[in-house]
């Protein structure tokens, strides 16, 4: 009687093993940070050394959105250029100012933004502390040489705005 | 068959929910493009039915860091006391900058937007204010709005159906009393017509008894009036002779005699009839000549 009793015992943990399966498990994170460009800028050129997106000098101010969904869990890191992504050759040094700051604001709160944020070099980062769009504005500024004329021809640079998650 | 049945159901379906049932959506103007201050009935399109839900508006505040400002954005709650819609940007120790928000309201009914306005609190300014209203609304609200919504009826039609013609003969009381009384008046003629025939009967019998007996009396009366007239006329002598005497009882034969029973034509009195009818239609037609 023992040993038919163990006989079952060994056929159902025969049988367990042999039906085991692994199980798979999947999600999708959606980034609650969305980056869209608002306004596409253009450079003026105020004297044949300067190229500038001030409205002032006859620019427009490139625009970017950040839409929040989530509060404190992302910060804004925007970049104003150091360098043309295209333009003719240039034989001389160009100098690069620039700024960021706020735009609009869906919350009047945000605009608190432009006090608490961090610049260095180049790069301005802002805790995005509040849920909701924030736009920034960039200004960029390229003066060639010394009061030296820049050649004819097309310019381009790139703002690079990222989303890092805290 | 069955299949082609289905699809023309489905067809029609879609067509009463696409041609009936299409909700319209629309933004308005901006309503603070005039001033701070707007009235709701110049702002969104008099539709019955619309509803309001959401709420755009963007403006910049102008101040100083350190000043307190609270700008109010609202509409007066227009059957009630208080706002329908208030939402409220605290500037207090912040940079001025332009905000732009959307504000989502729970399909608040066109009939309850009163005025808005834009209103500041502290120290601050709002300049380059907009204020957009999105709504929507069912354009068959109304189903006389249009003769395509669902449930229109003719106008006419309408009408006719609300003016109802009241009878006041068709009271049940007075059409109980009617007939009451007409049962009375059955009643009554009955009766009536049950003594008028009895009372007739009774009076033919005292007619033919009256009349007898006034026959009797009246020929006795004249018998004797006519005999002391008669008396008085001869005392009189007023009266001829002839008028006491006596015809003999003679009858007097016819003599004459038709020999041969024909009797002529008169040609004479024929021709005297045609002149005379000659002469009358003369005399006739001389009332016609000019």
């Amino acid at each position: 009687m023992f040993k038919k009793s163990l006989a079952v015992a060994a056929a159902t943990l025969i049988g367990m093993n042999a039906i085991a399966e692994d199980v798979t498990i999947t999600g999708t994170v959606a980034s609650k940070c969305v980056i869209t460009t608002d306004t596409v800028g253009i450079y003026g050129n105020p004297t044949p050394s300067e190229l500038s997106t001030a409205p002032a000098d006859g620019g427009v101010l490139p625009i970017v959105r950040y839409d929040v969904l989530q509060a404190n869990f992302y910060k804004a890191r925007i970049t104003y250029p150091e360098s043309f992504s295209e333009s003719p050759a240039l034989s001389d040094v160009v100098t690069w100012t620039g700024d960021v700051t706020v735009a609009e604001v869906t919350d009047a709160g945000m605009s608190a933004y432009d006090n608490s944020k961090v610049e260095f070099n180049n790069v301005t980062e802002v805790d995005l502390t509040i849920a909701g769009s924030t736009w920034f504005q960039v200004e960029s500024t390229a003066d060639y040489g010394v009061t030296k004329a820049f050649p004819a021809g097309t310019y381009r640079a790139i703002v690079s705005a990222d989303c890092i998650a805290l | 068959m069955g299949l082609r049945r289905c699809w023309a159901a489905l067809a029609l379906l879609a067509c009463s929910s696409y041609c009936y049932s299409e909700e319209v959506f629309g933004t308005t103007q901006n309503a603070a493009s005039t001033g701070l201050n707007w009235v709701m009935t110049e702002v969104l399109p008099q539709q019955a039915g619309l509803t309001v839900n959401s709420v755009i508006y963007r403006y910049t505040s102008v101040k100083q860091t350190e000043d307190d400002m609270l700008v109010h954005v609202q509409n007066q709650n227009a059957e009630a006391p208080g706002f329908i819609f208030r939402e409220t940007d605290d500037w207090s120790g912040l940079p001025g900058n332009t905000i732009n928000k959307a504000i989502p309201v729970a399909n608040i009914p066109i009939q309850l937007w009163g005025d808005g306005s834009i209103e500041v609190e502290g120290k601050g300014e709002v300049t380059n204010a907009s204020v957009l209203y999105s709504f929507q609304f069912d354009p068959c609200f109304d189903p006389q709005s249009n003769p395509s919504c669902p449930g229109y009826v003719d106008p006419f039609e309408m009408l006719m159906s609300e003016i109802s013609v009241k009878d006041p003969l068709d009271d049940d009381l007075l059409q109980a009393e009617l007939r009451r009384k007409s049962n009375l008046d059955a009643q009554e003629e009955d009766e009536e017509e049950r003594q008028r025939r009895r009372m007739k009967s009774d009076d033919k019998g005292d007619d033919d008894r009256l009349e007898a007996i006034m026959g009797i009396v009246n020929t006795s009366l004249l018998a004797t009036e006519a005999a002391a007239k008669h008396a008085e006329l001869a005392a009189l002598n007023s009266i001829p002779q002839t008028y006491f005497a006596v015809i003999p009882d003679t009858k007097y034969e016819e003599t004459v005699v038709l020999k041969d029973g024909r009797l002529p034509e008169n040609k004479r009195a024929r021709r005297v009839g045609f002149a005379q009818q000659l002469l009358h239609e003369k005399m006739v037609s001389s009332q016609y000549e000019k």
